[in-house]
């Protein structure tokens, strides 16, 4: 999956025989052997597999978060560093690590008041990497104006709690805050980190859909991470496989669902052939290690 | 003295839903309930007893307690005096409370910072903090003289510890994935410390301030004792008081110093519902 990828420009992200080891000597675990993943701008991309298989690390190396210890990290075809500087990465946590002292609106508007001087950087950046998807999506901003936080808060359900504080609000409305914070940064990548894994199936399922909802008028790259196949399918253009010991890619499939995925579509068989497929392949990659 | 409140390291996960609700009735409830006798006819009923358990002493061994009429007494017909000798003390307390905190704060966020400064800095400090301020006092009024300078820096000093550990605890106590968030936006150190560092540290700031208060009258008073010469002052009224043997002067002093220490706690409380709305100790 390299050649194919050229018609759109640089990829969105890019991972070059990365290696990542923690540890030293007889202890060290290889949370990432020699990974290679490219993905175009756009495409909604799962990372799914048993833990330890790597994924979270894989997350945090293209957040910037981590350096690799081998190998080349690029989003936009830059280093994660510069992506970060520029402010072209929105990160959404496990939980939603908003601060207690400030409204969900407040929240979800501070990260427009920090590092001002990105604007120029993610010019320069998305200059050179002429982003643009390919679908015509309205006038897509190459440097993109901050977008009205009220709007966004509304759209996601959280027009009644813009002025409470996170305390006074449930779980499931405070990592909806969180996704607002990150997509309020009109982020070239949105890296997700198991965001709904700590909520009820109900919140879950409105969460996916609302987060599909989002994704589909900002356009972004999504790289989320998550261990429920169910999810993955639902979400994702691509399910890219991890396997651990040491962690690895071992299949990445892509998911030719229509879109936008109703209710009525997690009901079809196609649906489920996918789910059926990741499973066997997840199983196929834990008896591989085994044997 | 380590003042890790429970409830401000509480600030850091504060994560359970609360009904709003609790928000908007928790205060005047907590007014309301002063009505009803089960409240307050514990306390009333505890320092009635008290006040005849008293005079009861008073009248028995004179030299261990004055007759509380005779302290309410000296209180009124001498009322300039204790509230000129109050101002130098709240001044004194007050002066020193305010280098402490200046000096204890910034060094917190310094050390927060900087990790050598920390390794440097925190054993000092921890070394200071186990000093009894009593035995460093007659040796800073030897070095600084009867005037109001020994009593800032020992009321400066005896607030210095508790604001810095419990500062630097809070501007360290950022969840970790909150600094990630911050950390992919690239946000400064200056913009990570004012937007998210300093306020995470408010609600243990608050906790130090509340110890701090009243010990500042502490450190005045323990100052004014060890300068024998010096002429104003509460702690002065009472050793000079005491040495004469005039027993209702002494607690009238005292009686003095413990209603301004009430009144700093209580202060401390407002300023807090007010700065700390957002967090669990202010609704308590």
């Amino acid at each position: 999956m390299d050649g194919s990828v050229k018609v759109t420009g640089t990829p969105a992200l890019e991972l070059r025989s990365v290696h990542r080891v923690y540890g030293f000597g007889p202890s060290a675990t290889n949370a990432l052997d020699d990974v290679d993943l490219t993905v175009p701008s756009g495409r909604f991309v799962s990372l799914i597999g048993p833990s330890g298989c790597g994924k979270s690390t894989l997350l945090r190396l293209v957040a910037g978060l981590e350096r690799p210890d081998r190998g080349e990290v690029r989003v936009h075809g830059v280093p994660p560093a510069q992506a970060c500087a520029a402010k072209m990465i929105g990160l959404v946590p496990q939980s939603p690590a908003l601060l207690p002292w400030l409204s969900v609106l407040r929240n979800v508007t501070l990260p427009q008041k920090i590092n001002k001087g990105s604007g120029k950087r993610r010019e320069r950046i998305t200059g050179f990497a002429e982003h643009e998807s390919a679908q015509s999506a309205p006038a897509a901003p190459s440097a993109p104006t901050a977008p009205d936080m009220r709007e966004l808060l509304v759209k996601a359900g959280l027009g009644e709690a813009m002025h409470k504080l996170p305390a006074q609000i449930s779980g499931g409305m405070r990592q909806r805050a969180a996704i607002v914070r990150a997509f309020g940064l009109r982020p070239d990548v949105l890296v997700m980190d198991e965001p709904f894994s700590a909520l009820d199936e109900f919140t879950r399922e409105s969460l996916q859909d609302q987060l599909l909802d989002l994704w589909d008028e900002l356009k972004t790259t999504v790289l989320f991470v998550t261990h429920s196949v169910s999810e993955a399918v639902r979400l994702s253009d691509t399910v890219v496989v991890m396997a651990p010991h040491p962690g690895r890619i071992v299949d990445v499939i892509d998911v030719d669902l229509p879109r936008p995925r109703g209710d009525r579509l997690f009901g079809e068989r196609r649906f489920h052939e996918y789910e059926d497929l990741i499973r066997d392949r997840l199983r196929r990659a834990w008896h591989g290690e085994a044997a | 003295m380590t003042v890790t409140d429970e409830r401000a390291t509480m600030a850091a996960e504060n994560e359970q839903p609360v009904e709003p609700s609790r928000f908007s009735l928790r205060h005047p409830q907590s007014r309301v309930a002063w009505i009803r006798p089960s409240v307050w006819a514990p306390l009333l009923v505890m320092t009635v007893f008290l006040a005849v358990l008293w005079q009861w002493a008073a009248r028995e061994l004179p030299y261990l307690l004055p007759p509380l009429p005779k302290i309410g007494s000296s209180l009124t017909s001498q009322f300039g005096y204790y509230v000129d000798n109050a101002l130098v003390t709240v001044g004194e307390a007050a002066g020193g409370l305010a280098i402490g905190f200046v000096a204890a704060f910034v060094l917190a966020v310094l050390t927060s910072e900087l990790p050598f400064l920390r390794r440097a800095v925190m054993p000092i400090a921890v070394v200071l903090n186990v000093t009894p301020l009593v035995a460093i006092a007659p040796a800073l009024v030897v070095a600084f003289g009867f005037g109001p300078l020994p009593k800032l820096v020992i009321a400066g000093l005896i607030c210095f510890f508790p604001i810095l550990i419990n500062t630097a605890a809070g501007l360290g106590s950022v969840p970790r994935e909150v600094l990630q968030v911050y950390r992919t936006m690239d946000a400064g150190r200056f913009e990570l410390l004012w937007h998210v560092r300093i306020p995470n540290a408010l609600p243990f700031l608050f906790a130090a301030l509340r110890i701090v208060f009243p010990l500042s009258i502490v450190g005045a008073v323990v100052a004014e004792m060890s300068a024998s010469g010096s002429t104003h002052g509460l702690g002065t009224a009472i050793s000079t008081a005491s040495s004469m043997n005039q027993l209702p002067i002494v607690y009238a002093s005292i009686l003095v110093l413990a209603v301004m220490g009430v009144l700093l706690l209580l202060a401390v409380t407002l300023v807090e519902r007010r700065v700390l709305h957002w967090h669990d100790s202010a609704h308590n």
